[in-house]
């Protein structure tokens, strides 16, 4: 049985916890708690036939008095940055910590969300901002949480993803 | 000149000097050039021959494999399902082979496994036999009924110094689990969230306090629990310890941390994520879940001897008390059950207490009295007695003789079912019985063909006839007339009874005389003298509930009879008659 590390990345109050929750226990709540530190999850996928078992790292939010650290990313097989629609700053922070990542695992599977999809209509990220996210090369969905769009999809991609990708160790 | 040695030369002269030359050049190309011919011939025919040989791919056929696995794990991906389904057919076809060949590995862990299942139970059933009459035990057993837990584990708890319960080991980087071991009693979460979760809480602890990378978190406490985390350069043990874990623990902990990453150091450094590899570090972590549990203090020789001997003590005197209690029971039983007129129909004895139910005749022996008499608190003896009428001889003759009342002169014996009346009574009483007798319970018949029966005139006649004679100057009763008294005392006894039932009363009058010889004084003294030494004979005062006797003399004034002769004159007379009851008797 495969292990995964995956950590959730986005600034704060994107709703980087309501979709490991969604995706974990298919369950929502309105009421917001921030992340203090971490809080691991698990749940196993099926891909290819072969059952890989996701532990999904929440990090608290990014926000401009708190920084991830680095040490939480080490080892990650796969991270996923989370974005909300309604709040084009955090595409900013999703850039930065994208960067952070990368420099601190390396070249590994990663998929974005832009999150809160029910809300489309009060969305401040412009079609604009996202094609020039995919032309970054990042492969950038739309969910919402409250109503589990997406949810799935989300996992299931980087965990092909993850699958796929040769292993890379950083020492 | 032509630089092809093959090829033969069409300028020659004649025929035969070419034909000499061509021999010769064929000669000496094949002396110059045989070896390297063969092997262009050898390259020729495998170049012609393009399909791969066996026997060539089985030279390389592993020096292929390692060096593809050590690439990438597409030849395992490749293999896994051909291989799967060859062990599949493998068991299917022979599974005999297999299990001879797995049971060298599955045996001794299936012993391992039993032998520490046993070990624990052996020792749970020894903690509760050692603690199980304590004063220490009693409230532990208190505490297990409180607490709903197993006597044994609140043993085992209260004595316990430490006990590894789980050892984690995780990669350290990753904070991916790679293998975990239990005990029994403890309790596992998810082990996979909890070892990413010991891994987050270290870094977040060193991230707060800005401790460096060499800086860890070794142990941390949460209730009766200490978890010790032991780091090693590519993953860490944590160890859940129950209670206070010595410092021999961490070297434990380090030695075997030491050896998985001297035996898995290829598996940590290039660990993706599989942890399989992992499975065979088992021993390394089960070696470290040690226990320690504090020795039950022994009890002294002498106090085991003072306590088996008052235990045994106790034990003779409730049994003797247990002994004692119980023959008097049976004593009692056998007795009320050989006493006449007494029924026993229940009998029960529950710890202290006895039960007693029965039939009792109202003439039987007082069944409380043989209670008591057994020894037996009366307050702990419930008994319930329902009348009956016995018919056991002995209560039908006492029967008989309390409701008829028989004179003394009269004899009542049972023979069977008939009452047989003997002796002499008033024909009142003969007459009543006769009609009463065949009434009383036990009774069938009735016999009275030897009773004498007399009237009361009859009796007053006779008694009144009595003359009793005195020597000159005595007044002393002769042995001859003692027969007369007694057959007086018999008669008056009659008469007693039957005035007594009529509710009437006998005033007998014994009157004694002299003759004239002597001075008057004498006399009259001699003659109350007789009077009185015949009432003494009759039995004093009152002979019967009816009867009354007065003493009288008979002087010369009194003297109503003829002169006699004076023998006639030395007598003591009788002189009987009816009364009413309550009126004053006075001489007639």
């Amino acid at each position: 049985m495969m292990q995964k590390k995956i950590c959730m990345l986005g600034s704060f109050a994107v709703g980087k916890t309501s979709l490991v929750r969604r995706f974990v226990s298919n369950v929502f709540s309105d009421h917001y708690h921030t992340t203090i530190g971490v809080t691991v999850e698990k749940k196993s996928v099926t891909v290819n036939d072969h059952e890989i078992v996701l532990m999904l790292w929440d990090l608290y939010g990014e926000d401009e008095f708190q920084k991830v650290r680095d040490s939480y990313l080490r080892g990650s097989a796969g991270y996923i940055l989370v974005m909300d629609g309604t709040r084009k700053a955090t595409v900013d922070t999703a850039l930065a910590l994208q960067q952070t990542a990368a420099r601190t695992v390396g070249t590994v599977p990663f998929v974005s969300i832009i999150n809160k999809s029910d809300v489309r209509s009060e969305w401040e990220i412009d079609e604009r901002t996202i094609e020039q996210l995919r032309e970054r090369g990042w492969p950038v969905l739309f969910g919402s949480a409250k109503l589990g769009q997406g949810v799935e999809e989300l996992f299931a991609l980087l965990a092909t993803q993850m699958v796929s990708a040769p292993s890379c160790p950083r020492d | 000149m032509s630089t092809d040695p093959h090829r033969p030369h069409r300028d020659s002269p004649s025929s035969e000097g070419r034909t000499s030359l061509d021999e010769d050049w064929t000669q000496l190309r094949t002396l110059l050039l045989s070896p390297e011919q063969t092997q262009l011939d050898e390259l020729r025919d495998r170049l012609d021959n393009r399909a791969v040989q066996p026997r060539e791919i089985s030279r390389v056929l592993p020096e292929a494999f390692a060096m593809r696995g050590e690439t990438d794990q597409h030849l395992s991906k490749v293999l896994t399902p051909y291989v799967e389904n060859g062990f599949v057919a493998a068991v299917r076809k022979s599974p005999r082979a297999i299990v001879d060949a797995i049971a060298p590995i599955i045996g001794p862990a299936i012993r391992q496994s039993i032998q520490q299942v046993f070990n624990e139970m052996v020792q749970t059933l020894n903690e509760a036999l050692e603690h199980s009459m304590s004063a220490k035990g009693l409230s532990w057993r208190y505490e297990a009924w409180k607490t709903g837990r197993p006597f044994g584990e609140v043993i085992l708890l209260h004595t316990l110094v430490y006990r590894v319960e789980q050892v984690y080991l995780v990669h350290r980087e990753t904070g991916l689990l790679l293998h975990h071991v239990a005990t029994g009693a403890a309790v596992v979460q998810d082990q996979h969230v909890l070892s990413g979760m010991l891994t987050a809480i270290q870094s977040y602890v060193r991230d707060s306090f800005g401790a460096s990378q060499d800086q860890t978190l070794d142990q941390f406490h949460v209730g009766d629990w200490t978890v010790r985390i032991e780091q090693g350069s590519r993953a860490y043990l944590a160890a859940v310890v129950r209670g206070s874990p010595p410092a021999k623990l961490r070297e434990d902990l380090r030695d075997a941390l030491d050896r998985i990453h001297a035996e898995y150091a290829d598996s940590l450094s290039a660990f993706d994520g599989d942890a399989a590899a992992f499975h065979a570090a088992r021993p390394h972590l089960e070696g470290c879940l040690q226990a320690h549990y504090e020795p039950p203090p022994r009890p002294s020789a002498l106090k085991l001897w003072i306590l088996g001997g008052a235990v045994m003590l106790a034990l003779s005197w409730w049994g003797l008390t247990i002994y004692q209690t119980h023959a008097r029971w049976s004593n009692l039983l056998a007795g009320l059950r050989a006493e006449p007129g007494i029924v026993v129909t229940v009998a029960k004895s529950t710890w202290g207490a006895y039960h007693l139910e029965g039939l009792r005749d109202p003439l039987a022996k007082d069944p409380s009295a043989m209670v008591s008499e057994a020894g037996f608190d009366s307050s702990t003896v419930k008994a319930t007695w329902s009348s009956y009428y016995a018919l056991e001889p002995q209560l039908v003759s006492t029967r008989a003789q309390s409701m008829l009342q028989p004179p003394s002169t009269v004899k009542l014996t049972l023979e069977g079912d008939t009452l047989v009346a003997t002796g002499s009574a008033p024909i009142e009483w003969a007459r009543e019985t006769k009609r009463l007798a065949p009434l009383i319970p036990g009774i069938i018949h009735y016999r009275d063909e030897d009773l004498v029966t007399r009237s009361v005139p009859d009796l007053l006649t006779q008694i009144n006839q009595t003359v009793v004679h005195f020597s000159p100057g005595s007044s002393a009763v002769e042995k001859g007339e003692l027969a007369a008294l007694s057959s007086v005392a018999a008669l008056l006894g009659q008469l007693d009874q039957a005035v007594f039932q009529s509710g009437q009363g006998v005033a007998l009058e014994i009157r004694g005389s002299a003759d004239e010889t002597g001075p008057e004084s004498i006399n009259v003294q001699l003659s109350k003298a007789r009077a009185d030494a015949v009432r003494t004979v009759l039995g004093g005062e009152r002979l019967g509930e009816a009867t009354t006797i007065i003493t009288d003399i008979v002087t010369g004034a009194k003297q109503r009879t003829p002169k006699r002769d004076s023998a006639n004159q030395r007598i003591a007379s009788l002189h009987a008659r009816l009364v009413q009851v309550g009126k004053e008797i006075s001489p007639p």
